[in-house]
Formats: structure tokens, sequence, C-alpha cells
């Protein structure tokens, strides 16, 4: 039980280092050409929906919501794709015997790697260029959904997901799915009833590390030539223009989404594994 | 002779396994067994005498090695009329209680309303107050918890009981008054029960008949025809456990 006495120590102590960071970066600024002055990154953030007038690069909050939605795109085809591999790894001995090796060897590869790869293989096709050719430009939203960074952020999440997925199921109790089969429950019902809810912890964290992942390699993938829109296309144009208050504030929003983003999948890990919490 | 329905029958059964160390085990061996509809049968030995696995051979867990296992007149697949109640109570740890007790009739499709209709009935019928239905399984004592499972069992409407020693880790009162619970239980609907124990006093408190079971074959069995409810000081209480416990000692040496 925490109680407001905890809550406040525990915040406070939480709070110590950043503030310490901002304190060091309000004396360094003044004497330095590269560090921008505090005020200066304020300002941006305070008014997230004003366009830059020295960037080639839409305002920090259209940014933040491109980068965030090719996150998503990236993140959900990994749930969807991992969640059902990593259940195959996990209760098939065949298909752990096939896909096994092969995630071994994808997952020691950093998904940035990827990134020439799936440009030469997507190029700047988008769901936009699919479905309008030539007038994709007109389509703002659709064509920031390139293909080849969604690719990149599937890259980097599917794995983690797959791994921690057949961890979970192949580790599910034996005497759990006994329970069931002996009531009559088929192959569909015991994944659904005792595999899935048993692996759910297991599954949480693949999706929090994975979370993680993806939003890393967003803006790795972002700061690569090709991409227009998202935080980390401005922290490479900030850098190019000096305009560096622009990149600290873009650096600040990737901390608090990415923060934001554990703490979702924080609380439905929470919610959906109760059970496990009540245990410990 | 009896003109109810053989319900359990185990004809030449055996099962070995193979483990790398100790070659092939037999753990059940030239087993013959009927149980009619209504028995209740107790399995007795000692540990390791391959009692689980004779129970796991009539709930389809296991494939016997040799001869057959026939549950309600079909070689069983595992998805027969039957519970299986276990020491560990086997309750899913993700489910509140009243969502353990529903799995059967959700497994057989029924709507949640109905189901939930049903596991509160068979909350009440196994001595459980509705307030432990929203707990989850941790959050009960060891003897609530068997109680969820016979009300799982129950609620699921499995004419067959395949329980396996599922009161050894209760106290005494607690085991006293589950088994008299069970037999509640049993005096209402006469399921077919075949019940696994290693607890002489509990087999002859409970059964109709007694199976004794050494290295895997059966080597006595008893009809116990003392009359309900029975008295665990009465003579003839007394003379049925001498009686089992000479046989017993004697095939454990």
């Amino acid at each position: 039980m925490i109680t407001p006495r905890t809550a406040i120590r525990k915040m406070l102590l939480g709070a110590m280092i950043p503030m310490g960071v901002i304190l060091l970066w309000y004396f360094t600024a003044p004497g330095s050409v590269v560090v921008p002055s505090v005020w200066s990154v304020v300002q941006i953030l305070i008014h997230p929906f004003r366009e830059p007038l020295c960037l080639d690069s839409t305002s920090l909050a259209d940014g933040a919501a491109v980068s965030v939605l090719r996150m998503l795109c990236g993140f959900l085809l990994a749930v969807i794709t991992g969640i059902p591999v990593g259940l195959l790894i996990g209760r098939s001995r065949t298909g752990r015997e096939i896909l096994a090796p092969v995630t071994a060897v994808a997952m020691a590869i950093s998904p940035i790697a990827w990134i020439p790869i799936t440009i030469i293989v997507f190029g700047l096709s988008s769901p936009a260029t699919a479905v309008y050719g030539q007038n994709a430009w007109q389509h703002g939203v659709l064509d920031q959904l390139r293909f080849a960074i969604i690719a990149v952020i599937w890259m980097g999440a599917f794995f983690p997901i797959v791994l921690n997925t057949a961890s979970g199921a192949q580790h599910v109790r034996q005497s759990h799915i006994e329970a069931a089969t002996v009531l009559g429950a088929g192959k569909f019902a015991v994944l659904t009833k005792i595999v899935l809810p048993s692996a759910s912890p297991a599954i949480f964290t693949g999706l929090r590390l994975a979370g993680g992942i993806a939003w890393r390699v967003i803006i790795a993938a972002e700061i690569f030539p090709g991409t227009r829109g998202g935080l980390g296309y401005m922290i490479a144009v900030a850098h190019e223009t000096a305009s560096y208050e622009y990149a600290f504030a873009s650096i600040i929003v990737i901390g608090l989404i990415g923060l934001c983003f554990d703490a979702v999948l924080r609380l439905a890990s929470l919610r959906s594994t109760r059970w496990m919490v009540q245990e410990r | 002779m009896n003109d109810k329905r053989e319900l359990i029958r185990f004809s030449n059964a055996g099962k070995c396994f193979s483990t790398p160390g100790r070659g092939d085990v037999w753990a059940v061996r030239d087993f013959n067994l009927l149980a009619h509809e209504g028995q209740l049968t107790c399995v007795l030995g000692a540990s390791g005498c391959g009692k689980t696995t004779l129970l796991r051979l009539a709930a389809g867990l296991e494939k016997p090695t040799t001869g057959e296992v026939v549950v309600d007149s079909s070689r069983v697949n595992g998805a027969a009329d039957i519970g299986l109640v276990t020491q560990e109570g086997n309750l899913l740890p993700w489910r509140k209680v009243l969502d353990n007790i529903a799995l059967g009739p959700e497994i057989q499709g029924a709507k949640r309303h109905k189901r939930i209709a049903a596991a509160r009935e068979a909350l009440s019928r196994v001595g459980l107050p509705q307030k432990v239905a929203k707990s989850f399984p941790h959050e009960l004592s060891g003897g609530m918890r068997q109680r969820v499972a016979l009300g799982r069992t129950l609620c699921a409407g499995s004419r067959i009981w395949l329980m396996d020693e599922p009161f050894a880790n209760l106290d005494e009162p607690t085991r006293h008054r589950l088994q008299g619970e069970l037999l509640d239980v049993w005096f209402e609907d006469h399921q077919t029960v075949l019940f696994v124990t290693h607890s002489l006093e509990e087999a002859v408190f409970l059964a109709d008949r007694i199976v004794v079971m050494a290295a895997g074959r059966m080597v006595a069995e008893f009809q116990v025809d003392l009359p309900r409810p029975r008295n665990r000081l009465g003579d003839d209480f007394v003379n049925v456990l001498l009686k089992v416990r000479r046989v017993f000692t004697e095939t454990d040496r």
C-alpha cells in the first residue's frame, strides 16, 4: 500500500537527477555556442503548434504526432504477428525447431541495420502511394507512414514479443492444461483460456520491451535521408541548421512520450496480471 | 451382481514409462477394474504404487501401453464426461473463484449469465460463501481451494469424478469436514467416483468399495457395506479398518 508520504518521497527522489541536469544546463548554456538556453527550449515546448521559421519542418506537435503514428503502426503490426509466432514457437516442437534459430539470429541484428535494406525494398512507398499514386503527397498523414520505416519498427518490436511470448507459452503448467482438457477443451480453447492468460505476464514484458525498442528505432529511422516529418527528422534538420533549441525540445518530447507509452503498457500489464502482482 | 451401468472399465491395462536412468518402469500393470454408475470406489495404496497413473489413464491424460481403459462406453480421449480434482486443486490462478468454477460450462459454450448462475449454485453447494466469488485462488485457504475445485467439477456436470488425494494437504478437521461435504454432494447426484488415497481411514469412511494397489497391480478388493453416515469410532468401522490395514501392511512389505 502506497501512502501519500511514500508517493511524495518517491516523486522527489525521482525528480532529483532531472532537476540537477536542468540546473546544470541553466548555468552552462550562456557560455556555450551549441547548448541553447533553457528559456528558448521552454518557449518551443509551451508553443508546440508553432511552425519553426528557421527549419524546413512542421511544428513540434506535428512531428510528435507523426512519430507516434508511425511507431503505433509498426508496434501494432509486431503485436499482431509476434504473439501468434511466439505461441507457435512456445507450444509446437516443430514450430520451435523451424523458427527458433531464425529468431535467435535476427534478434542479434540491430533493427537500425535493416534501414538501408528496407529503403531499397520499399523505396518511398506508403499507403498513400499505394492508393493515390503520384498524388500521394496530397495525403500528408498516409504519406508519412512510409513502409520502409514501419518495417524497421516492426523488426525492432517483433522479436522481443516473439521471444517473450514463446517463453511464457512454453512454461504453462501442464496441470492447468489438463484441467481444461479433462473438461472437454479442444486445442483452441486450451490456447485461449489457458495458454494465453498464463503467458500474459511474459507477453506484457515483451510488449514493454518492444515498445521501448520501437520508440528508439523510429527516432533513428527518421534521421535517415528520405524521411520527412517526425521528431527524428526534426533533430536531423535542427542539426543541419544549427537550431539546437529544436533538437533539445525534440529530445525532451521523445523522452516524455516514451515515458507515457511505457506507463500505459505498464498499467495495462498490471491490470491484466493482477493475479501475479498479488501473488508476489 | 450389480445391475447398474459400467462407467469405468480397466481391462488388463498397463502403463509403462521409459526413463533414461531406470529403463522401462511399469507404473500400472495388468489392471482390471469395473466401476459401476453411482459407485464410490477408493483406490488405496502407498506412495509411488501407480494410483495417480491409474487416474490419469481414466482421465485420458495417458494412453495405456497394454490393455484398454474404457470410460462411459467410449475409449477415453480426454474429452469425456469427466471431472478431475487433484491434490493441489489445480485452479487457474488468473481466474477468480467464480470464473474457475464456471470453466466447464464455459468450455461447453454456455452463455455467461447461465454459467455464472450455475457457478453460484455450485459455490453454495460446496459450502462456500458468495463473498469469495471474486477472490483469486491464492487468497483462499487450502480447504477453500479444494472446495472450489469440487465446485468446478460439480458445475461442469461431470458424472465421473476422478479424485487424486484431494484432501491430502489439509489438516484433519478440514479433511473430515470436506469428506462429509463430498458425501453430501454424492448422495444428491450419485456421481461415479474413483477416489485415490493413501489414507486407510479416508477410504473406509468414503468408499462403497476399496481397491488396494501395490507395485502397479490390484492386490485386494473390499466391499464396504457399512451404513452411512459412518462413525469413525464405531466397532464396525474399526473392524473394517483393521481388516483393510492387515492386507495393506502385508502387501506393503
